[in-house]
């Protein structure tokens, strides 16, 4: 029998991040996804993500939770710092507290909106003593919630749910996160970090799984999508964050399966304002124009292949049925014959054509599908729909204030659970920009919010996200999916909704490059 | 001299203050604030965050404060980058560019002045017009052409230099992206030299010269090289500058971590004191690079000397 390659002698990894680089790697403060990476390698939460994307027991290596849903104890391992300290029940307590108070003007602190108090004490009414996390024992964190989260064991994976280690926050303030007086808890320790540059992470002998933590060495460098398919070709980068949609079959031609692509946990979804002309009080419009996009045309040409199209707002999600409205079933044909019938319903003809200007931030990925999208419209109903791009922050302002009218309004969800997708459209949300609002959705998106049985509350969801369908609350195109460039002779990980792939499980064959 | 150097310092202050007050004004006007995201936001958290950057604070207060920490050398915390001040990523970034840059100058002086000479030297030859056809190339085609062209042939076929990355002291790392910068002007500083050396040559002191019997590589060196120094000169100023803002480009391809990924990416995130601060940092940089040249003119060109 042949034996396959074996490992390699130098366990040393580069992968690329968004050129947008790291802006914080403090766990309390930082939000964007390169430094989520980096933190998901330096730190570990009471629950740490296996290979596959799933959460499993972290620094708790087991839990228990109250009959409603409330309230959850935490069992800590013997788990230790960086440094050799402990890692004790009140580091975790230490840590959301610093999370929530306002002192620290967190941008995450609404993420740990679940936990009691959270809120009032981010809104500065409470004392942050008062937040729902405590230390009974020095092995034991007891968490109490507003409502039963379902999804917590995925909440306590993320990076504002990690311990800190205080005596190093006490002791060098904003510098903490400096390479010389970083402690962290997880595989790997910090080395090296460049400000909007490169940042090495090394091996922590004193994890406590380090035996089975591979890698000696991880390199994480920002770099723009074109970088980094250029640098992988050279050979000095193993793992992309991405690359340009437009190049995936040339890419496929060259790289064969190290081309990587899966289902990711995103919407492309065009926003209806429901409250301004042409869209207020006219479900026949927006029923006419999301039957009026061919789905697979766009996905197929525009896309390339790479998403999945999209008839209901909430990408596919493991155990959750997306309601899938009737007519997404009919050919394409009879969908066009209905676009048009609810078009001339809406009061518009070829005489009296549909005017409206799609607004989208500037980026090419977005110019090609809202062309497509608008020829579409064109051409199935002879509506005439301008795009109009604009800056990322500009279009983000004119959006919340709901001065447009038909607009880009994608969303990555922040954790494996419709809810993420669907509070979007619930009354007076911060970010329902479409201004819907319905009742009966609101009604169902609250009882599900206090339903401690998990398949109950699902089923609630779908009925609500039904609702949204009939409505027509927004226009979905397509689901995301995540885009890597991955060495062959890189292996231990697995694509997984969240794209989050942990160093600690990888590892690298013997190959022939440097 | 020492009052015409002061004379020059003095009036660099009103005009940096205008380049501020510019900055700082177009920055407030743009829509869309520093801290706006696509993410939820409580609004009581929006207010804590906005006022530790006194972004709740009256505009001309802001300005005020902007202008008294700026007086005092300090360009304040990064909005974008958390825990880190202004001060802090332009010591990180600027010695970045201005190896990249000091060393693309060299190169463009070395190789341009040389090739322009030799041009000059013999007008009209081949070894005239091969190396001004391909200057004229070096100008017409752009730096993110360019730089790509140098990745794909140096780093990924002959895989002789890395592709990118940034280690100081690094010549291998520096030698990419400095050629890549230094490609258009040395072409520019070969036509000039040659333009100008021609122009030297054909002056009457130097026939004079010639007519002294001396050699020829002691006519241009001694005769004619300082003449042609002036339009090089003038030209070195806004040169310099471009070196040091045309690095922009130059860093995002080879994904360098100097102050122009931190320019660009401070204006998109409205990271009002990044901007302002880098603003304010090259304007004075052009300013102190101009009154070098100007101060170099002087010792080119005694009537200028002897006018100030």
């Amino acid at each position: 029998m042949k034996a396959g390659p074996g490992l390699a002698a130098s366990q040393r990894l580069a992968r690329a991040v968004d050129a947008g680089g790291m802006r914080s790697i403090d766990p309390s403060i930082s939000t964007d996804v390169p430094a989520a990476h980096v933190l998901d390698d330096l730190f570990e939460g009471l629950t740490r993500l296996r290979e596959d994307g799933e959460p499993g027991p972290g620094v708790a290596e087991r839990w228990e939770t109250s009959a409603d849903g409330r309230i959850w104890i935490f069992h800590l391992r013997a788990a230790r710092w960086s440094n050799g300290a402990p890692v004790r029940a009140a580091d975790f307590v230490y840590a959301w507290r610093r999370t929530v108070d306002p002192r620290t003007a967190s941008d995450y602190a609404e993420a740990l909106a679940p936990v009691r108090n959270a809120l009032a004490i981010s809104a500065g009414s409470m004392s942050v003593t008062e937040l729902g996390i405590t230390a009974p024992d020095a092995r034991t964190v007891r968490v109490e919630l507003n409502a039963p989260t379902p999804f917590l064991l995925s909440l306590l994976t993320k990076s504002y749910t990690y311990p800190q280690y205080e005596p190093a926050i006490r002791a060098h303030g904003d510098d903490w996160v400096r390479p010389e007086f970083m402690v962290s808890n997880g595989a790997f320790r910090l080395q090296e970090y460049v400000i909007a540059g490169r940042v090495t992470l090394v091996k922590n002998p004193l994890y406590w799984d380090a035996a089975r933590v591979r890698l000696q060495q991880v390199t994480y460098l920002p770099l723009d999508r074109a970088a980094q398919t250029e640098r992988f070709f050279a050979g000095d980068l193993a793992f992309t964050d991405s690359f340009a949609a437009e190049q995936t079959a040339w890419l496929r031609a060259r790289l064969g399966d190290q081309v990587v692509s899966a289902p990711y946990l995103g919407n492309f979804v065009l926003g209806v304002n429901v409250t301004r002309p042409p869209f207020a009080g006219n479900r026949a419009l927006r029923m006419a124009l999301t039957l009026g996009v061919d789905r697979e045309t766009l996905v197929r040409y525009v896309r390339q292949g790479l998403y999945e199209p999209a008839w209901t707002p909430t990408p596919p999600l493991a155990g959750y049925t997306a309601p899938v409205p009737a007519w997404a079933r009919l050919p394409q044909a009879q969908r066009h014959a209905l676009a048009r019938r609810f078009y001339a319903q809406a009061g518009y003809s070829a005489q009296h054509p549909l005017r409206v200007d799609l607004h989208y931030p500037t980026d090419s990925d977005n110019r090609r599908t809202y062309e497509a999208v608008a020829a579409m419209w064109r051409a199935n109903l002879g509506a005439e729909v301008g795009t109009y791009n604009e800056e990322f922050r500009v279009q983000l302002n004119e959006r919340h204030l709901k001065q447009l009218a038909l607009f880009h309004y994608a969303w990555i969800g922040d954790y494996p659970d419709p809810l993420t997708f669907l509070q979007l459209f619930q009354t007076g949300f911060g970010y329902n920009d479409g201004g819907y609002s319905n009742p009966r959705y609101d009604a169902l998106l609250a009882a599900a919010g206090n339903d401690s049985d998990a398949a109950r509350r699902l089923q609630t969801l779908a009925q609500a996200e039904t609702i949204l369908n009939e409505d027509v609350a927004c226009i979905p195109l397509y689901y995301y999916a995540t885009r890597h460039l991955i060495k062959s002779y890189v292996r231990g990980w697995t694509s997984n909704i969240q794209d989050r792939n942990l160093s600690q499980y990888m590892y690298l064959l013997e190959h022939g490059e440097n | 001299m020492a009052s015409f150097l002061l004379r020059r310092l003095l009036t660099a202050i009103p005009t940096l203050l205008v380049i501020a007050t510019l900055a700082f004004t177009l920055l407030h006007l743009t829509p869309g604030g520093p801290f706006d995201s696509d993410k939820v936001l409580v609004p009581q958290i929006q207010h804590a965050i906005e006022a530790r950057f006194h972004l709740d604070e009256p505009v001309w207060r802001q300005y005020l404060r902007y202008l008294a920490d700026l007086a005092r050398g300090d360009f304040g915390p990064s909005f974008q980058y958390r825990n880190t001040s202004v001060n802090e990523l332009i010591a990180q970034g600027l010695p970045v560019d201005a190896a990249i840059g000091a060393s693309a100058m060299l190169i463009a002086l070395l190789v341009g002045g040389g090739t322009g000479l030799l041009a000059a030297s013999r007008p009209g030859s081949w070894r005239d017009q091969l190396p001004m056809s391909l200057a004229m190339l070096g100008i017409s085609v752009p730096v993110f052409v360019t730089a790509p062209l140098l990745i794909l042939l140096f780093a990924m076929r002959l895989h002789w230099l890395p592709a990118g990355d940034w280690v100081a002291g690094s010549w291998r790392h520096l030698l990419l992206p400095s050629l890549a910068l230094a490609l258009p002007y040395t072409a520019y500083i070969a036509r000039i030299v040659r333009a100008a050396a021609l122009d030297a040559l054909g002056q009457p002191w130097i026939r004079t010269a010639r007519a002294k019997g001396l050699p020829t590589h002691t006519i241009v060196l001694r005769h004619a090289l300082r003449p042609t120094l002036v339009p090089l000169v003038s030209f070195l100023g806004p040169a310099l500058a471009g070196v040091l803002t045309g690095s922009i480009v130059i860093e995002q391809v080879f994904g360098l971590p100097g102050i122009g990924r931190f320019f660009v990416t401070g204006a998109l995130n409205r990271d009002y004191t990044l901007v302002t601060g880098i603003t304010v940092l090259y304007g004075a940089l052009i300013i102190g690079l101009n009154l070098l040249v100007d101060l170099c003119y002087a010792w080119l060109d005694p009537r200028v000397r002897n006018r100030t």
